[in-house]
């Protein structure tokens, strides 16, 4: 089975693919759990971000200018190797027949999508009071407390069957043996 | 060359949007002075902080090592995880229950976690480590018991009493054949045991769709031995939430009653049904005299969706069935079920397998009958 590259299923996770590619990875992902794992970290990640937007130490605007830049000087320097080769790659059908070249638009394309959800939009991070809007749930990985964009979770990496369960008082555990150590371990969050 | 020209690329952004810092003083482990467990050592792994702009990631995977300097058997360890001003009202906790520990010998404890905050907050290790409690052999307990961990040590323990006394009577009766067979069962029902994704907050916090409302009652299951009495309960409906569940508890003991977790099971529309967790009450305003009534009352939504990659779809609510599944007297003793009342009212593939059946089992898996059969004959 050929696999879509990470850059085809970063896009899928940020629904910034084409409506063709779309269909084609979303066929793709219905048959492969690798890839959707993939998808998930990504989406994950791309959370992650979300949540780190519009923080005053980093200026976005100077980080995709620098980006922008970069891309250029990446092209640039691109046009400089192929300055050497026969008038074909100049064709518009040449330049799409070459492999390295499309994976080079396809960096590129994964490199912009990037810069344009890191100037999304999104709410701050945010200072809540005790218990306001904090959400306990189950992840691919663990369980995670999520309050106002800050989130802590305890993981059980490494390991296979976990069994979670829910406490009305606002708690959330999950029990699995650790494959290190062979103890059993029940990680808890509690919502106060 | 091209492929070259995109990874620089990508490094370069990944760098300036990331910086890793040491460790430094982020961490730290706190055991009182006269905790019958020392430190020995903390490896700290791969464990790192990375600086995201102005938020901090703290990716922590720390192996504590233990020494046991007291001169009783140590069955169970809760550690408080404390992170700082993240998420106010927030804990964590990480227990290993189910261990066998004899004095002066030492026991590794894992800690896992992810935290993500402001930078900004004023200085301080990220995460603070705390002794929350240790259960010993006898039941005797030390900590400051923060978290109920004393209730919830004891209840595992005698879970895990309880379970190896039927495996062992399984293995004595039928010897290690029959005790593969009773493993093969466990782990068919652990596997086919019905699952859901729950999420959980305090309050209204995870409402999102205008779905009507209603108050639906709870119908209960009742065991011959029972201290305490399901008398009725209720919680709110809307779709697949269910809110503020409130169950009245009768005390048919002789005994005061400190605290009573009623166990929660959900239907759906096909009829299939859930575990979706426990409504536990207990604290000072929590008191049930012998022969008394009280109510058992949490403020908290729960929610409940397919698991799923995706994000699963709703699971819309058609009924809940609740029963006792744990008291604790005012002595600190606890009574729990015991297997064959979980047998006949048919809950064992309903409900998680208790830890120490959870680790028994991943033993024979791993290290096959004989060795599961050589861990039983310990004690």
């Amino acid at each position: 089975m050929t696999h879509p590259n990470q850059s085809t299923l970063a896009l899928y996770a940020g629904q910034d693919l084409g409506w063709f590619a779309r269909r084609r990875t979303e066929r793709h992902l219905a048959r492969c759990g690798e890839c959707r794992g993939e998808v998930r970290a990504f989406a994950s990640a791309r959370d992650n971000l979300v949540a780190l937007n519009e923080l005053p130490a980093i200026s976005w605007n100077r980080l995709a200018a620098e980006m922008k830049a970069n891309i250029r000087l990446g092209l640039a320097a691109g046009e400089c190797v192929r300055g050497e080769r026969t008038v074909e790659y100049f064709s518009p059908f040449g330049l799409l027949s070459s492999a390295r070249t499309l994976t080079a638009c396809a960096s590129v394309m994964a490199l912009v999508a990037a810069g344009l959800l890191l100037q999304r939009s999104t709410p701050p991070l945010q200072t809540a009071s005790a218990g306001e809007g904090a959400v306990l749930r189950t992840t691919p990985n663990g369980i995670e407390l999520n309050q106002g964009g800050q989130t802590l979770s305890l993981l059980h990496a490494r390991s296979g069957d976990v069994t979670y369960s829910a406490g009305a008082q606002g708690s959330m555990r999950a029990g699995y043996v650790d494959s290190d150590t062979g103890n059993i371990t029940i990680n808890n969050l509690y919502v106060q | 060359m091209s492929n070259k020209f995109a990874i620089l690329l990508v490094a370069g952004v990944t760098a300036l949007c990331a910086q890793e810092t040491p460790l430094d003083n982020s961490v730290k482990i706190n055991l009182p002075p006269d905790s019958p467990l020392t430190l020995i050592s903390a490896n700290l792994g791969e464990s790192h902080v990375t600086q995201r702009g102005s938020a901090v990631v703290l990716d922590l995977d720390v192996t504590l090592t233990l020494h046991n300097s007291s001169p009783n058997r140590v069955r169970g360890v809760t550690l408080l995880v404390a992170a700082q001003e993240v998420t106010p009202g927030g804990k964590a906790s990480v227990s290993v229950p189910s261990l066998d520990v004899p004095p002066s010998q030492n026991f590794p404890v894992r800690i896992n976690l992810r935290l993500l905050r402001p930078a900004q907050i004023a200085g301080g290790p990220l995460v603070q480590v705390n002794l929350d409690g240790v259960l010993f052999q006898d039941y005797s307990f030390y900590g400051p018991n923060r978290l109920d961990s004393r209730r919830t040590m004891t209840a595992w323990e005698m879970e895990a009493q309880r379970d190896r006394k039927y495996f062992k009577s399984i293995l004595a009766a039928r010897g290690v054949d029959g005790l593969k067979q009773a493993m093969l069962e466990s782990l068919n029902r652990q596997a086919e045991r019905p699952r859901l994704d729950v999420q959980v907050s305090r309050g209204r916090a995870v409402t999102s769709a205008a779905v009507a409302e209603h108050n639906a009652r709870f119908a209960f299951l009742r065991f011959p031995d029972e201290p305490v009495e399901p008398v009725e309960g209720w919680a709110e409906i809307a779709g697949n939430e269910a809110r503020n569940p409130r169950i009245d508890v009768r005390n048919l003991s002789s005994r005061q009653v400190r605290s009573v977790e009623i166990d929660w099971i959900v239907t759906d529309r096909q009829g299939k049904q859930y575990m979706a967790g426990s409504v536990p009450a207990s604290g000072p305003e929590f008191n049930l005299k012998a022969g008394s009534t009280s109510r058992v009352l949490q403020d908290t939504a729960l929610r409940f969706s397919r698991i799923s990659n995706d994000g699963g779809a709703p699971v819309a609510i058609a009924g809940m069935t609740g029963f006792v599944g744990q008291v604790e007297f005012a002595d600190g003793k606890v009574w729990i079920p015991n297997r064959e009342s979980l047998a006949n009212a048919q809950l064992l593939g309903i409900l998680e397998p208790s830890p120490e059946e959870q680790r028994l089992t991943d033993l024979y898996r791993k290290k096959g009958p004989k060795a599961l059969a050589d861990e039983l004959n310990k004690f």
